[in-house]
């Protein structure tokens, strides 16, 4: 009897194919009124000597049933979940919903990665205008009207005593008029200059240096600068020192760098020379402290120039500088 | 300069290439540009610096040479050893300030004809054209010594004199000279001329007038080398618009000690070239050159240096210079050539130090600096660096590109905007001498700007992009503080301002997602997202009257709630500017935006104080209501907010439709309130109370009515 039982309820079970049908298949056999409770109260009219052993068969059975109802349970759950989750798929190649960031401009990408290398050597960041007056973007400059070095420069003039900046040195007057040594800072910012070809915009970037404090030296100079080209350029990058003119320095340096497109080889970005110019340095001219009352006896410094698109210009491989501000989306996405 | 080696050579023995040469003078500090081969020989394009007149000629740059590898120095022959005759010139300087010597000699019986080959090929190495062998001989002098020498036709000076003076000093005006390039010039009354006696007859140091040129019939000339002050030439040679090799080398100072030499040495060429006799000299020397006497301690240089060198070490450096130098115990006592007028101080020679000692055998260190600068009370640095680089953050994050543009515009530009006539926006600095007269003044927006890269980019074809940028703008004081000579020197600067500006740009296109928002929305989303950024809770959008945006897309920006700071706007550009601009086919839309970051400094120092997190849960509830089409979103909620309730944590409306099955004029708003209390959880009877009565509240303000 229990066998056929046993086998009646697998035979249905078999046939089961909805959750619905399980549930009803489960209060058929596990039900109040279901087939093992029929069989359960069927108990108390046997004999006494033998309810224990049929009661123990048909909890065996009733054991089993609910074992495999709940196996079959399983098993419809999963094949439904299969089922939504098949009803819920996408196309996972397709592009996804997203504004793309902005991309910061070359110049300004090359103007804060300089920032962060003198930054962390202690370097602070300041500005200054860009419409100045004659006396600081020349004269505090100890370039006198008259003076040959003012042919170095094309000036944009506003009128005779106010013009656009031609260099970012005329902050370190300003600021040396506000502070006391010692200290050091840098100053980018934008520059104008009367040119415009191939090579010259009538706008560019320079970045300025000044450290000032006791017995700082040519030396100090050469430590400083030659880190931040290794850190800029590489550790390997060969670095020259030669000497050069600014009417505010003195001594004076131009500061080259082994070619990096040519590996130093000769090319004509290097016009065959192996070395690139970065940048124009040197020990603060005594005449420049005095017009901003600094002793001579007791500080020196060192200041340094360079101009942020050329820099730029090698590192991206651009050959036009004019590209900088044309401003086509297509140039800015690149970077 | 251009230097060809072969003739370098002449003047000192070098045993080493051209190469070596070339790299050695780069070193010193005369940059060899380029190495050009010229029939065997190797022409160096030199870049003299403006403060080593005495290297624009092949003698000092061989004088460099002789002292950088300690090798003697020769002089060409310049010695006259016997003389024809007298001179029956007179020199009369009539101005010595600018004539601080003159000296001349007489040359007779010349025989005018072409150059030698030697000669004319060494000139024209040099990029110089040959003329006539006495000429050519006064060219080639200049590159010798680097002292310019005229040679005047003897024949055609009237009086056998020559004075030397302006037409101020002559008491005559509007002078005009024709110079030996054919061209009539006036020449300003303060402008140092050679006149004989009835007639000017050269531009002093500039050029040489036609009318006594040496041509050739010349038999006889008159050869000038004389020293002309360095501004005047300046001056002059700006003021006529006139550079030549001459007046190159006198406004960076000529060598008035050596002009004898130079003098002589052409007459001797001219004697020996072109058959001349050599007669007397004139030489008058009014304002004699005082003698300079500096003193370098030892102990200065090797500081500023960074090196440790012995006096005699130092002394070897100097000694190839041609300066005259006592040792003394602690240093060096020298008084520098006449040739050396950039020598002035001691850190002059420190530079002369170092570039005879090698910059590159000065060690590299870093200093032990002072840490010190970032304790400062006094600080110099600006907060608005660090504004700045949050405010590239925020907009690179939302997309948008970063831009770099020229300062500059032209005033159609402003027009093109209809910027009203007394808006500060036209009180813009006009530059002088700008190279395009569209760049003629300093931008005070950068719109117009950001409308070029909207032109440029659609030219393009590009579609769809959003582009910022953060830059200087510039007003004007006042126009008239320009002109006027009292106004202080900080007066006379504009008024420059840290401006970010954005420009959205898209056209209509087909695209795989749907857009829910109105572009005018996303562009003020950006804007909203940065106040958060920056904690700035209290600002406002109220209408904007801008010339140039769509009056029913565009806002005025303020912030601290009762409308006090506008700090931008932000809009929808005018379909007026989008049809000027030829770009209507596009049927664009084009949101821009301007903030004026300064303005917005202050409320952006806020210290942020922590609040305590809720504890109890809240409680919210959704209502339509149905209100006047023109109510706008900031009433309803600035009324939501005055409800006198704590239990009213937050509320939003979600939902505002108007159209068909709505009431003409009438729009529905549906907004959220959100009530939470700080010590306890609330009940649902307790906020259906409250919010009925929020509702009654808001529907008596608003004229609204509820919907169901």
């Amino acid at each position: 009897m229990t066998e056929n039982l046993r086998q009646t309820f697998l035979s249905e079970l078999k046939e089961v194919e909805s959750r619905e049908e399980l549930t009803n298949l489960k209060i058929k056999y596990l039900g109040r009124k279901g087939i093992i409770a029929t069989e359960l109260k069927s108990l108390s009219r046997l004999p006494a000597s033998e309810r224990p052993s049929f009661g123990k068969i048909i909890n065996e059975i009733k054991q089993f049933i609910e074992q495999d109802i709940e196996i079959k349970e399983n098993s419809l759950k999963k094949e439904e979940l299969n089922e939504q989750l098949k009803a819920e798929s996408l196309d996972v190649t397709l592009r996804g919903k997203f504004i793309p960031f902005g991309s910061q401009h070359p110049i300004n990408q090359t103007l804060a990665e300089i920032e962060h290398i003198f930054t962390k050597m202690g370097f602070t960041i300041e500005e200054g205008p860009e419409v100045e007056l004659d006396y600081y973007n020349f004269e505090a400059l100890n370039i006198p009207k008259d003076h040959p070095a003012r042919d170095m420069q094309d000036t944009f003039y506003i009128s005779e005593e106010v013009l656009l900046r031609t260099h970012t040195s005329p902050v370190q007057v300003r600021v040396m008029e506000k502070i006391r040594p010692p200290f050091r800072f840098i100053a980018p910012g934008k520059v104008y200059r009367c040119d415009a070809d191939i090579t010259h915009t009538p706008m560019f970037h320079q970045i300025e240096g000044l450290m000032v404090d006791k017995d700082i030296s040519f030396s100090h100079l050469k430590g400083v600068l030659e880190a931040f080209l290794h850190r800029m350029f590489g550790a390997k990058t060969p670095v020259r020192f030669r000497p050069s003119f600014f009417p505010f320095t003195e001594p004076s340096a131009e500061v080259d760098i082994g070619c990096i497109l040519c590996s130093s080889a000769g090319c004509r970005v290097c016009k065959g020379s192996g070395w690139l110019e970065i940048l124009g340095a040197g020990m603060v001219n005594p005449r420049v402290f005095e017009n901003v009352g600094y002793n001579t006896e007791e500080y020196s410094g060192f200041a340094f120039g360079m101009g942020i698109e050329r820099i730029a210009m090698l590192k991206y491989s651009i050959n036009d500088i004019r590209l900088f501000f044309e401003n086509d989306i297509r140039f800015l996405k690149q970077f | 300069m251009r230097i060809p080696f072969e003739w370098l050579k002449e003047f000192i023995n070098l045993d080493v290439t051209a190469k070596e040469a070339a790299h050695k003078l780069t070193m010193l500090g005369f940059e060899v540009e380029a190495a050009e081969i010229v029939d065997n020989d190797v022409v160096f394009d030199v870049n003299v610096t403006p403060n080593r007149a005495d290297c624009l000629s092949l003698i000092g740059i061989a004088r460099e040479l002789s002292a950088a590898y300690r090798i003697p120095l020769h002089y060409p022959e310049h010695d006259i050893l016997a003389e024809s005759g007298e001179l029956d010139f007179n020199v009369d300087i009539l101005d010595t300030d600018l004539c601080h010597r003159y000296a001349g000699r007489v040359v007779r019986n010349l025989k005018i004809g072409a150059s030698p080959d030697w000669l004319r090929e060494r000139l024209e190495k040099c990029g110089i054209r040959s003329i006539n062998n006495v000429v050519d001989i006064t060219n080639y002098v200049l590159l010798e010594f680097g002292h310019p020498l005229h040679a005047f036709d003897i024949s055609s000076i009237k009086g056998h004199i020559i004075r030397v003076g302006t037409p101020e000093d002559l008491a005559v005006h509007d002078i005009r000279i024709k110079t030996i390039d054919s061209v009539e010039r006036e020449v300003p009354d303060t402008c140092l001329l050679i006149w004989d006696a009835e007639k000017p007859i050269a531009i002093a140091g500039i050029m040489g007038g036609l009318n006594t040129e040496v041509n050739d019939q010349t038999v006889d000339v008159f050869i000038e080398s004389a020293y002309f002050d360095p501004v005047s030439v300046r001056r002059s040679s700006k003021s006529l618009g006139l550079k030549t090799e001459s007046s190159y080398r006198f406004e960076r100072g000529a060598d008035i000690k050596a002009l004898k030499k130079a003098l002589d040495r052409a007459a001797l060429l001219m004697k020996g070239i072109a058959g001349g006799a050599i007669y007397g000299k004139i030489d008058i020397y009014p304002k004699r050159l005082t003698q300079l006497e500096i003193e370098a301690k030892f102990a200065n240089i090797n500081r500023v240096l960074g090196i440790e060198l012995t006096g005699e070490e130092i002394f070897d450096c100097l000694k190839g210079l041609g300066c005259e130098i006592d040792k003394l115990n602690d240093g060096l006592k020298i008084r520098p050539s006449t040739n050396r007028r950039d020598l002035q101080r001691e850190s002059d020679i420190i530079e002369e130090v170092a570039r005879h000692y090698g910059y590159d055998k000065i060690p590299a260190e870093l200093p032990k600096a002072t840490i010190g600068i970032s304790l400062r009370e006094d600080r110099v640095q600006h907060p608005v660096i660090n504004i700045k680089n949050k405010l590239k953050g925020s907009l690179l994050k939302s997309g948008f590109s970063e831009v770099i543009n020229y300062s500059f515009m032209g005033m159609e530009d402003i027009d093109l905007l209809g910027i009203q006539r007394d808006d500060k926006r036209r009180n813009a600095l006009k530059i002088k001498n700008p190279l395009r007269i569209e760049d003629s003044y300093m931008r005070t927006s950068i719109i117009p700007s950001l409308i070029k890269n909207l032109q440029h980019n659609i030219s393009h074809g590009n579609r769809e992009f959003r582009l910022f940028e953060i830059s200087k703008v510039f007003t004007a004081k006042t126009s008239l503080a320009y002109k006027l000579k009292t106004a202080s020197s900080s007066d006379l600067l504009p008024i420059e301002k840290e401006h970010l500006a954005a420009i959205y740009y898209k056209e209509k296109a087909k695209s795989l997602y749907k857009e829910d928002a109105a572009d005018f929305y996303v562009m003020k989303g950006v804007i909203e997202a940065i106040f958060r950024d920056f904690k700035i809770y209290e600002y406002s959008f109220m209408r904007s009257s801008e010339s140039f945006l769509h009056p029913g897309q565009s806002a005025d920006i303020f912030i601290n709630g009762q409308n006090e700071l506008k700090i931008g706007y932000i809009g929808a550009l005018s379909p007026l500017i989008i049809e000027a601009l030829n770009i209507k086919a596009h049927k664009p839309s084009v949101l821009v935006m301007e903030l004026d970051i300064e303005k917005i400094i202050p409320f952006t120092e806020r210290c942020v104080k922590y609040m305590p997190l809720p504890k109890y849960p809240y409680i919210e509830r959704d209502t339509a209501v149905m209100v006047d089409i023109s109510l706008d979103a900031s009433s309803i909620i600035t009324c939501l907010k005055s409800y006198p309730s704590d239990l009213i944590e937050e509320s939003n409306i979600f939902d505002v439709y108007y159209g068909p099955n709505m009431p003409e004029g009438k729009k529905s708003v549906a907004f959220n309130v959100r009530y939470r209390a700080m010590d306890r959880t609330l009940k649902d009877e307790e906020i259906d109370e409250v919010h009925n009565s929020l509702v009654e509240y808001m529907l008596a303000k608003t004229n609204g009515v509820l919907r169901q």
